[in-house]
């Protein structure tokens, strides 16, 4: 087992999980709604940047600018379907739990009905070439997927920690009902962070599509393994995000290595199962008594 | 009038009462507003109706009559309280006759799978419902009965009715499994982590070879219809079968539900569970229970599924299906047997019997499905507690509008009294009194203060008969302390043994100035009322 080889594969699943995960545990501890729509932002930020790059260049950046723009735009469309009209509504996290599965079936139909069940290919952003890193062979996509999602989690943190939007959302993650009496207002923030996360998701569609394609359904499997990360990092919490992002990764990683590529989701789903066996809230998770 | 208010304040008022008289207010726009729940009425009760029909070892009634006279011809009636049960039969028996008589061979094979999947969703709705735990592997655990029994058949020769009987222990078996992780993980993590478990099952399912990876499914099982058997009477055959899989499914969650075990869960729901716990109940152990009872009736129709089809396919693995399933029981809502049922009804009547339209059907599910978890708070059969709760706020919110009643009966509270005499005689109060105080003037007191003992006028008697008609409680009366030299207005009581109450610190001198006091104070209450 190669080290090297380990510590590459490691750090590009985790940079792409960690953008999923990050964009569903930010979701659920500032809006208190479970994404399962995440995938859908996925799978629509997909084809935008397959529509970009078909009919209008396909330069990287406008690629890359054609995901993160559909990402935006799905993720504020789903927070002014399943946030806005029911926050304030009686059983609120169950109905936009489902209001959120609801969009995600509508949307996958969607898309299979208007660009059919062929999938699409996106141009290779990074070009083709490789380069070496101590014995391992890193390809162009691979190192450009890393930065890309580094660069964009980084800029997603430090929008968090310093801007004054990034503060309004942190207020409200610690206590809504204090943010807005503050007044911090609840929907407009709701709308950014959904914006911002669905950017994120857009960003991770146009970096994991490089080496799988574009489909209607293409976000399932993202979205159950972003899902899962937060999960086991905690759901709310930043750090544990991340750090559950690079375990995960690791792990995969290790399976794919030792064991074969078919046991990977088994080895992740027993890692995960007895992280939350051993804490129920996930790594770093925030006790949901307190987001009350 | 207060009783501490100052002497010149009550000398001011008595020499100048409000004269400026208020000209009748446009009254509110009413709605029209009942609470008539249409039951069926039956003529006549007699003794027999006092003998009720209980179901074997309950105290359940299987109809539920209530016993009245009707408030108007005063004739005996009898009402069905609850006709449920009659439209359950009525459903059911056009169900087990309809498809067989009039469907072709597609209609029945699609009636079939609604039976079957109105089945899971019975079942599922104990879980989400009644157990409260909001899993999402419902139909991973019929999966895993089907692969388990199919395997069983295609591998060690099982007969379909051993698949029947093996199919809940897969269940129960997964259960278990499933059962771990929801001891300590609460709500959404548990929903998100059987999401990852239906995944896992799938994407195990597709690369394993024995359970045919290669055939996209696992085929080849026995089945319960006879190869003899022609295509008709084979596909009336697992009609007939499914049917009897859903009563199956219906007798269990009735069991379930409004058992013991519904009970005691009913007594613990969310967000309550400390105070169920404080009485005693360990709900806990009854929502594992409940679980796993439901976890074996889904490998149980997961048997079914796999001597239906001769198989399992992967399909029951997705989430696109899971999805069709939970809109299924959104859309018919969540808690109720017949929500599940008609819900079912819907989906699978869009999603096979317009299947000529393609992902567009789907497209209108996923917008129902949505439409119903934003507008509605409990599917469709919420929506006459959902009516009841908007017709109530909108009522105290009109009732909170109207800022000055009159003295009138409102509309909604009309509704409540049962004496309506009393209403009219209120209303009339209120317009005669209304209409006297428009007679009410400066001159007409001056008219009673010197006309003591002469004749007066028609408009002055006219507020003076008003007068003497009041009611005696609280009537006002002359109290002589000394005759003809200390005068008091007391209150009479209007009971027998309670003394008359002594209103204010007016001295009157003369019994007609006496009078006239009375008569201020009378108009003065007149004009507040």
């Amino acid at each position: 087992m190669d080290p090297y080889y380990l510590a590459l594969t490691t750090v590009t699943l985790a940079s792409i999980y960690g953008l999923l995960a990050l964009g569903i545990s930010i979701i659920w501890s500032s809006l208190g709604m479970i994404n399962m729509a995440q995938g859908f932002t996925f799978a629509v930020s997909g084809y935008g940047a397959w529509l970009v790059a078909q009919s209008l260049s396909s330069n990287g950046f406008a690629v890359v600018a054609g995901g993160l723009v559909t990402g935006a735009l799905a993720g504020a469309l789903i927070g002014a379907i399943a946030f806005i009209p029911l926050y304030d509504k009686p059983n609120f996290p169950l109905r936009s739990l489902i209001a959120t599965l609801a969009i995600s079936m509508l949307g996958a139909q969607t898309l299979l009905w208007l660009f059919g069940p062929r999938v699409k290919a996106l141009p290779k952003i990074f070009g083709y070439g490789s380069f070496h890193i101590g014995t391992v062979v890193a390809s162009h996509e691979k190192v450009g997927s890393i930065v890309c999602s580094v660069i964009l989690l980084l800029v997603t943190l430090a929008w968090m920690k310093r801007s004054r939007r990034g503060l309004e959302i942190r207020a409200m993650m610690q206590n809504p009902e204090g943010a807005a009496l503050v007044g911090v207002g609840l929907r407009s923030t709701a709308m950014a962070v959904m914006a911002v996360t669905g950017a994120m998701a857009g960003l991770a569609a146009v970096l994991l599509s490089q080496n799988y394609f574009v489909s209607p359904y293409a976000g399932t499997t993202p979205l159950v393994k972003g899902m899962v990360v937060a999960l086991a990092g905690g759901l709310g919490s930043i750090s544990g995000a991340l750090i559950a992002a690079l375990l995960v990764g690791l792990i995969e990683a290790v399976t794919a290595v030792t064991l074969g590529g078919q046991y990977v989701l088994i080895t992740q789903f027993l890692f995960i199962i007895a992280v939350l066996l051993i804490r129920p809230r996930g790594i770093a998770g925030m006790i949901e008594h307190t987001r009350e | 009038m207060p009783p501490d208010m100052p002497q010149e304040a009550l000398a001011d008022t008595q020499a100048a009462p409000p004269a400026t008289v208020a000209a009748p207010r446009p009254r509110a726009a009413t709605l029209p507003i009942g609470r008539r729940r249409v039951l069926p009425s039956l003529r006549g009760h007699g003794g027999a109706s006092w003998q009720r029909q209980r179901y074997p070892f309950t105290r359940r009634t299987p109809l539920l009559f209530a016993t009245r006279y009707n408030p108007l011809t005063l004739a005996a009636e009898r009402q069905l309280l609850d006709p449920r049960p009659v439209l359950w039969l009525v459903a059911l028996a056009v169900l087990a006759v309809a498809p067989p008589l009039f469907g072709d061979n597609s209609f029945v094979a699609a009636s079939t799978t609604f039976e079957m999947f109105a089945a899971i969703n019975l079942v599922w709705m104990l879980q989400i419902g009644t157990a409260g735990i909001f899993s999402l592997a419902s139909l991973a655990t019929v999966g895993v009965g089907a692969y388990g029994t199919a395997a069983l058949s295609v591998y060690a020769g099982f007969p379909w009715w051993a698949m029947w009987l093996v199919g809940p222990l897969f269940g129960l078996a997964f259960g278990v499994i499933i059962t771990i992780p929801a001891v300590r993980l609460e709500g959404f993590y548990y929903a998100l982590l059987t999401v990852g478990i239906a995944e896992l099952c799938r994407v195990y399912v597709i690369q394993s070879q024995p359970l045919g990876a290669a055939n996209n499914g696992l085929f080849g099982a026995d089945g319960f219809v006879p190869d003899s058997m022609r295509e008709r009477p084979g596909l009336v055959l697992g009609f007939y079968a499914g049917f009897a899989l859903m009563l199956g499914g219906l007798l269990l969650y009735r069991v379930v539900n409004g058992q013991r075990l519904g009970r005691l869960l009913r007594a613990a729901p969310e967000r309550h569970e400390a105070f169920a716990e404080a009485l005693g109940i360990n709900y806990r152990a009854a929502r594992i229970r409940v679980f796993l009872i439901s976890s074996a009736g889904l490998g149980g129709i997961g048997g079914f599924y796999a001597t239906l089809l001769h198989g399992a396919s992967p399909s029951l693995f997705t989430i696109d299906q899971l999805l069709l399933l939970l809109a299924m029981i959104v859309i018919g809502g969540i808690g109720t047997a017949e929500g599940a049922v008609v819900g079912t009804l819907i989906v699978v009547l869009l999603d096979k019997v317009f299947i000529g339209l393609g992902p567009i059907r789907l497209i209108l599910i996923a917008g129902i499905m949505l439409g119903t978890v934003l507008f509605l708070r409990g599917g469709l059969f919420g929506i006459p507690a959902q009516y009841r709760a908007w017709r109530g706020m909108k009522r105290s919110e009109r009732r909170a509008a109207r800022s000055d009643r009159e003295g009138e009966t409102m509309p909604e509270e009309a509704i409540e009294i049962a004496d309506k005499q009393a209403i009219v005689v209120k209303r009339f109060d209120a317009r005669l009194r209304a209409e006297l105080r428009r007679l009410i003037s400066d001159a007409l007191i001056e008219e009673h203060r010197t006309s003591a003992g002469k004749r007066r006028s028609d408009t002055l008697e006219r507020v003076l008969a008003y007068f003497r008609s009041a009611a005696v409680t609280d009537k006002y009366a002359i109290l002589a302390v000394k005759p003809f030299a200390e005068y008091r207005i007391v209150a009479l009581s209007g009971r027998r043994g309670v003394p008359p109450r002594v209103v204010d610190d007016q001295v009157f001198a003369t019994p007609e100035a006496a009078r006239h006091g009375v008569f201020c104070k009378r108009v003065q209450d007149l004009m507040d009322s």
